[in-house]
């Protein structure tokens, strides 16, 4: 089976400054590819050149086999976007909007709007400009899922919806994923990304650092631990301890991450005055910070 | 209503478009109200005689300048500056939001996700500006077919379309000028900017280049040039001019798409 999307060596520039700087991956059909990576990493740029909203310095797409720059039409009646930064009609309603869009692509009506927006309890008659950002929200998801389409583009899809709803998005997202669609999601949120994804790439400062399934990434997953002294522990106090990484120390407070089992830490820790302990699960920040730790240390 | 690009841009424009209609009419009527007090007073009819040729060419609509007539009242009042300044204001403007408008306010990327091309979307809503321009038309050249026999101005349905035709042919030019130019480079303020200067300036050029020698030649580059050279209220339309006319405006229509295809979209 041939991959949805291929992208090969993808550069972009705006000017002299770096939107992508060469990504090569594969999204194969009926997965969900997660696209992890920074604001500002390029994730965004990497969507609107699939939607050829713009257009690559270098390199080349293709969607559905087809070549992006040759069938863009063809090629978008079969993809749903959902942008990042959302702008919709603001003097229209919802309905209006989505009818107006349903029409755009040649359906009647509404097409699966209607199921969609009473699915996120979306009020369809009140103009767009008095809508909260999450309403808004859910006229953007339900808009870009209301022709079935072969292929999700969503940008930070879950920006700004409450719990309830992401948790309906999750599994109208499951559904699709079930139905064969493919998905590429983009999130700066880690587990999020973990939640939801078969496969992960992860997009730093334009380029691809990994791409990996969501399993292999958790098995790296770590603990952050946050620990604050009543003075500065010796430099070398947490180092040679199994599964321990020291990440990052601002006076008195030293970030740590942890591996496996958390007994020689603690023991570690209680040889000196601990004022305060924190500790959760690692997020694409921290992810980062141990990521680069061992390569370029400027890292942000 | 919301079917297409071209139904939703005409939709987006029906309070605009009623308004402009209605200062149209306004004006007219006020226009027409005044003709009879001045057409009575003697001494509008040495007017002329007292004015120096530069503010006479500045406010002339063909012809002699002659305020007393009514096709010479209208020329002067209505068609040299009022009624074009009015109707490229309104092509200006919605030249200008057609691609660049809508891509400020973020909504274009939305659009253009769509299976739509831009060319497609650019016509569209191209259309849907020489249709407003049209509507413009027809109702300033419907109260002006009122109007006129009410005040005895002595002007034929036929010299009012004359005249009526070279002004949406002029309004045109300077309304693809805004298109083209937005579409070219997504910054509204640069579509309306570029028009609006070149409106001005074309208008200046043409007013002046009969005063001064060495811009007779250069008065061929203005678009008013075109549009004041016949004396349409009273030898009815030079079909010559209107075609020039279309022909610069057809040229930007159709640099838009062209340009509009090559580029980024720009995000706000």
């Amino acid at each position: 089976m041939t991959a949805v999307i291929k992208a090969e060596g993808l550069i972009k520039f705006y000017g002299t400054s770096r939107g992508v700087s060469g990504l090569d991956f594969a999204v194969e059909p009926g997965e969900v590819f997660g696209f992890l990576g920074p604001n500002g990493a390029g994730k965004t740029t990497t969507i609107r050149l699939m939607l050829d909203l713009i257009r690559p310095t270098a390199g080349r797409i293709e969607i559905f086999g087809l070549d992006l720059r040759r069938a863009s039409v063809a090629i978008r009646a079969r993809i749903g976007y959902l942008p990042g930064d959302l702008h919709l009609y603001e003097r229209l309603t919802p309905r209006e909007h989505l009818r107006y869009f349903a029409a755009l692509r040649g359906l009647d009506g509404l097409g699966e709007g209607e199921k969609l927006a009473e699915r996120f309890e979306l009020e369809l008659d009140r103009p767009i400009r008095t809508l909260s950002k999450g309403n808004r929200q859910k006229v953007g998801l339900v808009q870009a899922f209301l022709h079935r389409p072969d292929l999700l583009l969503l940008d930070e899809p879950t920006a700004g919806l409450d719990p309830l709803v992401q948790q309906t998005f999750n599994e109208l997202l499951r559904e699709v994923a079930a139905e064969g669609k493919t998905v590429f999601l983009s999130s700066h949120i880690l587990s999020e990304v973990q939640r939801l994804a078969d496969r992960v790439a992860i997009i730093h400062e334009g380029s691809l650092e990994l791409v990996e399934s969501v399993e292999t990434l958790r098995a790296r997953a770590f603990v952050r631990v946050e620990a604050t002294f009543s003075e500065p522990p010796p430099a070398q106090a947490f180092a040679g301890l199994p599964g321990v990484r020291e990440l990052e120390r601002r006076g008195p407070v030293v970030l740590l991450a942890l591996e496996g089992p958390a007994d020689p830490l603690v023991k570690a820790l209680a040889r000196y005055e601990v004022l305060a302990l924190d500790s959760h699960e690692a997020d694409l920040e921290d992810f980062f910070l141990t990521f680069y730790r061992a390569g370029t240390s400027d890292a942000e | 209503m919301l079917s297409s690009v071209f139904a939703k841009a005409l939709r987006d424009r029906r309070r605009a478009f009623l308004y402009w209609s209605l200062g149209l009419v306004a004006f007219i009527a006020m226009e027409v109200a005044v003709y009879p007090t001045v057409r009575d007073n003697p001494t509008f009819k040495t007017l002329g005689e007292s004015y120096p040729k530069a503010i006479k060419d500045l406010f002339s609509f063909g012809g002699q300048f002659d305020i007393v007539s009514g096709a010479g009242f209208l020329g002067i009042e209505a068609f040299s500056i009022v009624v074009p300044m009015m109707l490229i204001y309104c092509t200006v403007a919605v030249g200008a939001n057609a691609i660049a408008g809508e891509e400020e306010r973020g909504t274009l990327d939305l659009l253009l996700s769509l299976p739509l091309s831009r060319s497609r979307c650019l016509l569209e809503k191209l259309a849907a500006l020489v249709v407003e321009t049209l509507a413009l038309g027809l109702v300033l050249w419907t109260v002006l077919v009122i109007a006129v026999p009410l005040a005895k101005m002595h002007v034929k349905v036929v010299e009012l379309l004359a005249a009526t035709l070279l002004a949406l042919a002029l309004a045109l030019v300077f309304g693809m000028i805004a298109l083209a130019v937005g579409a070219a480079s997504g910054r509204r303020g640069l579509a309306i900017g570029v028009p609006a200067a070149l409106a001005v300036a074309t208008y200046v050029l043409n007013s002046l280049a009969s005063l001064v020698g060495w811009l007779g030649h250069l008065q061929w580059f203005s678009p008013f040039y075109y549009y004041t050279r016949s004396d349409p209220l009273r030898t009815g339309l030079d079909i010559s001019d209107l075609l020039v006319l279309l022909a610069i405006a057809a040229v930007f229509a159709a640099a838009a798409p062209f340009l509009f295809r090559r580029r980024d979209l720009t995000t706000p």
